[in-house]
């Protein structure tokens, strides 16, 4: 059959630094491509040359023989290629039919012809099974239907090739059986996809073909009959992790902090951990499984009902960051610009604000300690900027880390609470970073560290837990981590697969209706947890034909 | 090298977000701007220089203006407007706004006309009158808008509304006349030859000004402006500073009040009606952002000098209210945007 859209030998590079290294790659009609690969292998830049958001540094693009002009959105739609990317970009105010229409509108006589429009999404939903109220407002709609209500938006006028950027990234486990029918509805209408994800099990459930890219190369290219997950995560993770991190210390036997029963509001199980002086404790799960919670409601930044926290024995008072601060913990937050750095402040203001108090006689700024404290710290952490006096904004993002880091060092840290702390910074300063973070464990500081990036759990890591649905799904010694079937094991744990002793905390924790829900809610359950949040409730019959998906256990 | 795509994809989507570029080679930023110095200078102090060139335009169309009762005038009919923009100053560095303190103002002007009304002599009851009734204003709003998490455009503007009808009540519904002498003593008595408002609006912009740069709670309006969920993970009580900015500007408007009250020997229930909005600009023209975080007290004194100058200004001249009003608005937006031009400039 003839390929509807080639990629052939796609370069692209940022500054200089190499993104994709001569990518090519054919999709036929009616087939589900999975594109796996770790976060920064390229697969969003693919996608992005591929729908013309970026135009590619050489190569070419063909859809159905003819090139697309990369670089050009609207002309890749006119041609028939639509993107749903990873970050929904629905109006949430305004109702089911507008978003479907909005830019295509419905006009008669000069004026909208809103039930022409209500009839047409009707029906354009009811292709997929979807039965909702139209009417009813986006935001109103759960998470997952409204992405499939954006991938009906992008089909609607006949694309013949759709990008879905980690469709499932957003949404609950339940929520993605839906996905996977609207997914499989299209691959019978002939449409080809592409479907990034990193989750092994999405990737058997969908794919026809299988497509691994590492660093910009493309590594795997098979069909998936015949192709082990061993294969698929080897291709994705092989490469060596000894030059990025440097020696683990080994850690104290005495405990620096001590959660028990911390119950975080929403998670579906309190939580209870230790971690030693001088111990990095990693925290693995997928998207959403709760680590930015845990570590939030440890510091006191995210409401929590129950349980105790400890440093060094002494008890801090919960849901308060002051308390948290003053016991001697840090928090290195996952959304620099959002919540970690105040990017209009300059390095020695970011720098003295956790700890004004010991910098301030009287409520008046000590201005020479402040400059010889934060800039010792930021010294020690080699920050690269002009001076102090520089604004955190105009930084680069391994440097704004840097600072996010290193203002705490200005006082004694005991536990230092890290949320993914490499995302977004370069190579250089990522293994900086991970020097910071082993020298600081080394002096004795307690290190939890959440994060996605699989080798910075296995590189750094003296004990990993593996999170799911806001409960501690299990545990990795050293050595397991060691283990060559670690990263299966993580996968498994992390996404509530088969292994049946991963699966036990969850399903018993206490029923409330968490992401795992799929595997033990009943029919009558399923439907009021998501229903409720559906005008009309028409959602029911969207929620109840996840009985009939590949995922869906239980047939009744 | 063999993780280098790993982190070029974000680290990109950084830099073509914000306006600085980043060096490839160094991740040190690269700055835009390399006119000469001169022009650096200039752009850093546009404002400054608008406000010389207004001042020289008056000076020289006018040699009443450059008098020392009219300077003396101005600065008198500048210092309630000071203390209400200081106080403004304040709630927009955390990015929101006060709306209300027009009818702090007024209430605050009534309550002390009424205490001074019926306790003759008693100066100081009517000014800490006057503050209290300040404080509650603004406590009210700082409630609403810490606790309650009500947007402080729509706290304060209730504020701004059921306020002015209290000011109306404590009259009855008409002006408070036939107050004691002493009264005026309050704005008309001269210390080292200037009037006490005059010394207070010195006062509160220089005093104002070195707490924001020297002390925490400074830092605090900043950092809880610039970024309120990074504030709150290093440790600062954002909704502690939010209450004490409104409850501050609300202190502010009421001594404002009844300075104003003070100067006119009366107590009339429409005082500081639309002031606040002279504050806002006033503000702004000072180069703060209505997103918080930036701006400063300097600032703020400079678009106050600004706008009193116009206001004295165009009266010298003769020219009729209504054009002064068109002069001001297009000179406001004039101002800002000039602001806007040179910071994206100076990046």
């Amino acid at each position: 059959m003839a390929a509807v859209l080639e990629c052939q030998d796609l370069h692209k590079g940022f500054g200089g630094i190499p993104v994709l290294n001569g990518v090519s790659l054919a999709l036929e009609h009616g087939t589900v491509t999975a594109l796996a690969g770790e976060n920064g292998a390229g697969k969003s830049t693919l996608m992005k040359i591929a729908s013309g958001q970026y135009r590619a540094d050489s190569g070419t693009v063909t859809v159905d023989g003819a090139e697309l002009r990369t670089g050009s959105m609207a002309e890749a739609h006119r041609s028939g290629v639509a993107i749903v990317p990873q970050e929904l970009a629905s109006l949430p105010d305004m109702t089911v039919y507008e978003n479907l229409f909005v830019g295509q509108e419905i006009r008669r006589f000069g004026v909208l012809d809103r039930r022409a429009m209500i009839r047409q999404a009707e029906q354009a939903l009811a292709v997929f099974d979807v039965h909702i109220r139209v009417t009813a407002r986006m935001r109103s709609l759960p998470v997952g239907l409204q992405q499939i209500v954006e991938i009906v938006k992008a089909t609607r006028t006949g694309a013949k090739v759709l990008l879905l950027d980690e469709p499932s990234s957003a949404i609950s486990e339940r929520e993605v059986a839906g996905l996977y029918r609207v997914v499989n509805r299209l691959r019978d209408q002939g449409v080809a996809m592409i479907y990034t994800t990193h989750k092994m099990e999405e990737i058997r459930a969908l794919a026809d073909r299988v497509v691994v890219l590492r660093d910009g190369n493309l590594v795997l290219d098979q069909a998936m009959t015949g192709t082990s997950d061993e294969e698929i995560v080897t291709a994705m993770i092989g490469r060596e992790l000894g030059t990025l991190f440097p020696e683990r210390s080994t850690a104290a036997a005495e405990p620096v902090l001590e959660v028990r029963d911390l119950q975080v509001v929403g998670a579906s199980a309190p939580v209870s951990l230790t971690v030693r002086r001088g111990e990095i404790l990693g925290l693995a799960g997928l998207v959403g499984a709760g680590r930015t919670e845990l570590i939030e409601g440890i510091f006191g930044v995210r409401r929590t009902s129950a349980g105790t926290i400890a440093v060094s024995g002494e008890e801090v008072h919960r849901q308060r960051p002051q308390a948290a601060i003053r016991g001697g913990m840090a928090l290195v937050p996952e959304d620099r610009k959002h919540s970690g750095a105040i990017l209009g402040m300059t390095v020695l203001e970011n720098g003295t604000l956790p700890r004004l108090a010991s910098f301030s006689v009287a409520g008046w700024l000590r201005n020479r300690s402040r400059a010889d404290k934060v800039g010792a710290a930021m010294r020690s952490v080699q920050l690269r900027s002009r001076g102090l006096g520089q604004e955190v904004g105009t930084l680069s993002g391994g440097n704004q880390q840097k600072v996010v880091l290193a203002r705490w060092l200005t006082g004694d840290v005991k536990v230092l609470l890290l949320d993914e702390p490499t995302r977004g910074v370069d190579v250089g300063a990522r293994s900086e970073i991970y020097r910071i973070i082993t020298d600081l464990a080394a002096t004795g500081v307690g290190v939890v560290m959440a994060s996605s990036d699989m080798p910075e759990i296995l590189g750094l890591a003296n004990r990993a837990l593996v999170m799911r649905g806001g409960a501690v799904a299990g545990e990795l010694s050293q050595d397991d981590l060691g283990r060559p079937d670690v990263q299966a094991r993580i996968f498994s744990l992390a996404a509530g697969l088969d292994a049946p002793a991963a699966r036990g905390p969850s399903v018993t924790a206490d029923g409330a209706p968490g992401p795992s829900v799929a595997t033990d809610g009943g029919p009558g359950r399923t439907v009021t947890a998501d229903g409720g949040a559906v005008t009309h409730g028409s959602s029911a019959l969207l929620l109840d034909a996840t009985h009939t998906t590949p995922t869906a256990e239980d047939p009744t | 090298m063999t993780d280098t795509a790993q982190a070029t994809e974000p680290a990109v989507a950084d830099t073509q977000s914000s306006a600085v570029t980043t060096s490839p080679t160094t991740g040190e930023p690269v700055r835009r701007f390399s006119g000469p110095w001169w022009a650096a200078l200039a752009l850093r102090n546009a404002m400054l220089i608008v406000v010389v060139l207004v001042i020289c335009y008056f000076s020289y169309r006018s040699l009443r203006f450059t008098s020392v009762e009219n300077l003396t005038t101005i600065l008198i009919a500048a210092a309630p407007f000071a203390l209400i923009a200081l106080g403004q100053t304040l709630v927009i560095l955390t990015g929101g706004i006060d709306l209300s303190v027009g009818s702090v103002i007024a209430m605050s002007a009534m309550a002390a006309a009424a205490v001074a009304k019926a306790n003759p002599g008693q100066v100081w009851l009517t000014v800490l009158t006057a503050l209290v009734v300040g404080l509650v204003a603004g406590a009210v709003n700082g409630f609403f808008v810490s606790v309650v998490s009500v947007p402080p455009f729509i706290a304060t503007l209730g504020m701004l509304t059921a306020g002015s009808g209290i000011a109306y009540a404590i009259g009855g519904g008409a002006p408070i006349n036939g107050l004691p002498a002493e009264f005026g003593t309050i704005a008309n008595t001269k210390v080292l030859g200037l009037q006490i408002p005059v010394i207070v609006m010195i006062i509160g912009i220089v005093g104002l000004a070195i707490v924001m740069r020297r002390s925490a709670y400074g830092m605090r309006v900043y950092a809880v402006g610039g970024n309120r969920a990074a504030a709150e993970i290093a440790g600062v009580n954002a909704r502690r500073v939010l209450f004490s900015v409104y409850a501050i500007s609300g202190v502010l408007a009421g001594l404002s009040g009844v300075m104003l009250a003070s100067r006119v020997i009366s107590g009339p229930p429409n005082l500081g009606q639309g002031y606040e909005l002279d504050a806002i600009a006033a503000v702004v023209i000072g180069g703060a952002s209505l997103m918080g975080g930036r701006g400063s007290v300097w600032g703020t004194a400079l678009g106050l000098i600004l706008i009193q100058t116009l206001n004295n200004g165009l009266d010298i001249l003769l020219v009729p209210s209504y054009w002064q009003d068109v002069i001001k608005g297009v000179l406001i937006v004039f101002a800002v945007a000039v602001d806007v031009w040179t910071t994206r400039r100076r990046q």
